[in-house]
């Protein structure tokens, strides 16, 4: 019987030599230091335990980075909406600032797992585990994030669109380094942004397809100023389809330029049959649907606080 | 390995434990302390079985390292109950027929008290949302629903 369920992944016990709880960034990127590759930070673990007891991965110690003071906070600072690494998805859901100013990401973190997985994980570990699906990974790419990271050699800022390198990679070590704090500008009077997820059921499901929409627009003079466009898993990695974005760059705000903009981004995208999300027909399809959703949407909110 | 002394308070007192740095908080729950009301369904915070109240909000204890719970407060199915009594969403559990295997009991309740904790008369849409990270194979979740709006009404009407 004990060989039978061996065979489960889940029935093998979790193992790790030391847990370390520092207090401060530099405590933690010593310890990181002092094991050399086989330490690593853990901020909510969602991610980083089920891939522990898959195997998938195999540590000497963790470090916990939940006690260092001042890094659960959501700040507006001159414009500029700072995320600190241990914010919660919860956190991001119950805020006003976030609903108001980024609300693609109130969206997006709403719909991150369940209220449990969502009261213990992080917008910034959601980001780290760099999975293509991400459900905050996607609005924060409309949004025009910027990640801080912050090792033994400085701090250095990487913009999210060159974060993500392949599914599960970024170009972070979690070994040698941590992210800080993401931030983006808090959206202006004339921009406004939408996020929609398709999945198989509406909570605890990966997603089929995630896309998130900011736009910025003219109402009076009918005309789009720019656009930013996320989508995601339908590549290796979450993606801006860059295509549509020029297309919208100063164009009208007609029906038919929505339908183009959606499909260019279909051609963007490069998805694979899955079994479990769908045939690569279906799946672009679908992005096109979603697209042109989103963009309607977002001008659908910029005329309601307009009108 | 070195084992580490912690503290929690675990429904209501206080308790100190000599624990290894990578035990789980729910091993140590059930293991140590024998409060097997926390169930182990998947180990990787799909079911929900294994819900209890840490530091005030529900969270999945297959997946906190027990070392996070130190210093903490954890509520557990069987910290409900007062004197014997069976708190009001249990007995509203037992009266609508909201128990059938009774497995994912203890995170559907324990999910219903957190809801009802920040929003003592909340939608159905927001019950569901509530119970969502709780997987039921039995009862279809609609008595469920209707024994957390029966708790709600109770527990609402006594305070008033």
């Amino acid at each position: 019987m004990e060989k039978g369920i061996q065979k489960f992944y889940w029935s093998k016990k979790l193992y790790w030599e030391r847990y370390f709880q520092p207090q401060t960034i530099d405590e933690a990127l010593a310890i990181l230091e002092e094991f050399q590759g086989r330490a690593q930070i853990i901020a909510g673990g969602t991610d980083l335990l089920p891939q522990l007891r898959k195997r998938e991965l195999e540590l000497k110690a963790l470090v916990d980075i939940t006690r260092i003071p001042g890094l659960d906070e959501i700040r507006l600072e001159e414009g500029l909406i700072r995320i600190g690494a241990l914010v919660t998805h919860t956190q991001i859901a119950k805020s006003s600032l976030i609903r108001e100013k980024a609300t693609a990401l109130s969206e997006g973190a709403s719909q991150v797992g369940s209220p449990q997985i969502r009261n213990l994980g992080t917008v910034v570990g959601n980001i780290v585990s760099g999975q293509p699906g991400a459900d905050t990974a996607i609005p924060l790419l409309s949004l025009g994030a910027v990640v801080k990271v912050v090792g033994r050699g400085g701090e250095r800022k990487i913009p999210l669109t060159e974060f993500f390198i392949d599914t599960g990679k970024t170009v972070i070590h979690s070994n040698q380094e941590m992210v800080t704090e993401i931030s983006f500008p808090a959206l202006k009077e004339e921009e406004a942004s939408a996020s929609l997820r398709l999945a198989r059921r509406k909570a605890l499901a990966l997603p089929v397809l995630t896309t998130s929409v900011v736009i910025s627009a003219d109402l009076k003079k009918k005309i789009f100023n720019f656009a930013r466009i996320a989508i995601g898993p339908v590549a290796p990695i979450p993606f801006r389809a860059k295509e549509a974005e020029k297309f919208l760059t100063s164009a009208p705000i007609k029906e038919e330029v929505i339908k183009e903009a959606a499909q260019r981004a279909v051609q963007e995208s490069t998805p694979r049959s899955s079994l479990l999300r769908g045939s690569e027909e279906y799946r672009k399809t679908m992005v096109g649907v979603f697209v042109e959703r989103g963009i309607r949407k977002a001008l659908d909110r910029l005329e309601a606080r307009h009108g | 390995m070195a084992k580490r002394k912690i503290q929690i308070e675990v429904n209501g007192e206080g308790v100190t434990l000599e624990v290894e740095p990578d035990d789980l908080l729910v091993d140590v729950l059930r293991r140590d302390l024998k409060l097997t009301g926390t169930k182990v369904g998947c180990r990787e915070g799909e079911c929900g079985a294994c819900s209890v109240i840490l530091n005030g909000k529900v969270v999945p204890s297959c997946l906190i390292p027990v070392m996070k719970a130190d210093g903490g407060r954890v509520t557990t199915i069987e910290g409900l109950g007062k004197n014997g009594d069976l708190h009001p969403i249990q007995k509203a559990f037992v009266e609508k027929g909201a128990v059938q295997c009774g497995f994912c009991t203890p995170g559907m309740i324990l999910s219903a008290k957190n809801l009802l904790d920040e929003k003592p008369n909340p939608t159905i849409e927001e019950i569901k949302i509530a119970i969502s990270g709780v997987l039921c194979r039995c009862t279809g979740y609609q008595k469920i629903i209707q024994a957390i709006q029966s708790a709600s009404e109770i527990m609402r009407g006594k305070e008033g």
